[in-house]
């Protein structure tokens, strides 16, 4: 069995054990392919993105962990290092800045602690982007609360 | 082989009978069987120069040595001062009579028989009890025996262990039996390692038990606990060797599942830290492997890997063999703080 399968089967294992461990991130597997992972973890509180519950589509690689899984949104975020289009996340622990001792789980962990510091030097999304480089918080806030509740709550009614 | 012919003689023995020449009288086809076992394990043991060949010539010796190490096996049962060295007397003129053995020789000469037994036998009326009912009937005891005879102290519980497993094949259902009724029963004698007078009572059984049916071929030693001692047993003598090598003996811990020791071989062994790339156990090597400065630990396989790709520490991003500090990241008492983007840093899991 190759490493990348033998670490991933660990990392569920942990998950599964560990289920109640972190509230704020739901990490499942995959059915059929170990490879494939999707999480859900909640917005962060007092952020804009508070109450939502965001998706994000996991794509492991083969050399994982020495190559970063490769994480995108699912669900439709403003947030100026998320590609409103494809939901790409730019991190630098998802490039350059890996390392093999992360685990999918810290990584959803490190996403999260991204939306509650967004760093608009370097956007994806420009907009919000360049509403937080000019200073406008104010604007930012809410158009990504505007979003949250249209993508990521439940439709009411 | 050895064990055959020692359980196979006749012997009459009750529990308690204390009688010890009207036993000889008795037990005489079973001496001679013995003189010819003592024969052999001279051959067996013929590197063992200073071994008494004077027992040889009488049945009664054969007999107390087993008689011996039976005692031997309830005396590192009940005496916690015991430091192993017990296994020596055996040998009369074994150089190493330790404190315990004076001791427990205080009472010695009740029987008469040559003066290594003496050690043992008549110390107390259970004891002699023991002497007299076991003459013929252990012949583990015997076994164990010449293995501390022939200086292998660390492997007659192995040994013995083995001969239990044997015994365990052959015979039914093994019946732990903790009370110390005095009736000879059917079922497998139970010597648990902290509890003396059943043992004494499990010996008498045994060998009336062999008497009555002579069929049976191994006594038992043991039915429930089937090991001398157990790993983490208090009263171990200290200076039993390694139960590495004896958990390397191959019929150890096959048949002892239901024995109701668990005798795995990863009790013993502490707790392994496992590699935090591959998630797989660090081995010995491993474990002592510093390939950075920061402490991260990782197995050898995973290290090469990533000396293949990018050479930097997981822990740290540094590259390995190199000690310059960067000001990305930082080592903070024992989690690593990695430097997001900007500002936001965050803690991962180590």
């Amino acid at each position: 069995m190759q490493a990348s399968r033998a670490r991933l089967f660990k990392e569920y294992k942990e998950v599964q054990r560990e289920k109640t461990a972190d509230p704020d991130i739901q990490l499942v597997c995959d059915d059929s392919n170990i490879f494939k992972w999707t999480a859900l973890i909640k917005g962060p509180s007092e952020t804009p993105f508070e109450g939502g519950v965001f998706q994000l589509a996991f794509a492991v690689p083969e050399q994982y962990p020495l190559q970063p899984p490769q994480v995108r949104f699912l669900t439709k975020i403003f947030h100026p290092n998320v590609h409103f289009k494809t939901g790409e996340i730019c991190l630098d622990i998802l490039k350059n800045a890996w390392s093999p001792a992360w685990t999918l789980q810290s990584v959803c962990r490190a996403i999260i602690a991204l939306m509650a510091h967004p760093e608009p030097d370097s956007p994806l999304n420009c907009d919000s982007g360049n509403l937080l480089r000019s200073g406008d918080t104010r604007g930012y806030q809410s158009m990504a609360r505007m979003y949250t509740r249209l993508a990521a709550m439940p439709k009411k009614g | 082989m050895v064990s055959d012919s020692i359980t196979n003689a006749p012997i009459p023995s009750a529990p308690n009978s204390k009688d010890f020449s009207k036993k000889k009288r008795a037990n005489r086809s079973a001496k001679l069987k013995q003189c010819k076992l003592d024969a052999r394990r001279e051959q067996w043991l013929s590197q063992v120069a200073v071994k008494s060949k004077g027992c040889k010539e009488e049945g009664n010796c054969a007999k107390k040595e087993r008689d011996r190490s039976l005692e031997n096996l309830r005396q590192r049962d009940e005496d916690n001062n015991d430091d192993g060295s017990i296994h020596h007397e055996s040998d009369s003129e074994s150089p190493s009579n330790s404190p315990a053995n004076s001791l427990l020789g205080g009472g010695g000469g009740g029987s008469g028989g040559s003066d290594s037994g003496t050690n043992f036998i008549g110390s107390s009326s259970s004891r002699s009890s023991i002497s007299g009912s076991s003459s013929g009937g252990c012949c583990s005891g015997s076994i164990t025996e010449e293995e501390e005879e022939d200086g292998c102290l660390d492997d007659w519980e192995a040994v013995a262990d083995a001969l239990a497993a044997d015994d365990d094949n052959n015979k039914p259902e093994p019946e732990p039996e903790n009370s110390s009724s005095q009736s000879p029963s059917e079922s497998q004698l139970s010597m648990h390692s902290d509890s003396t007078p059943e043992l004494t009572n499990g010996f008498g059984l045994d060998s009336a038990n062999s008497m009555t049916e002579s069929a049976r071929m191994v006594p038992r030693i043991s039915g429930n606990n089937t090991q001398a001692w157990r790993p983490d047993d208090a009263y171990r003598p200290q200076s039993l060797p390694n139960l590495a090598k004896q958990r390397s003996f191959p019929a150890t811990n096959r048949h002892f599942g239901h024995g109701g020791v668990p005798w795995s071989r990863n009790s013993v062994l502490g707790a392994p830290s496992s590699c935090p790339i591959c998630y797989e156990d660090l081995d010995l090597t491993d474990s002592s492997f510093f390939p950075c400065l920061c402490g991260f630990r990782l197995c050898l396989f995973c290290h090469k890997r990533i000396l293949e790709e990018d050479g930097r520490c997981p822990g740290c991003r540094k590259p390995y063999e190199h000690d310059q500090v960067e000001s990305e990241a930082s080592v903070q008492g024992g989690s690593f703080t990695v430097r997001l983007a900007r500002s936001c840093s965050m803690i991962a899991r180590s």
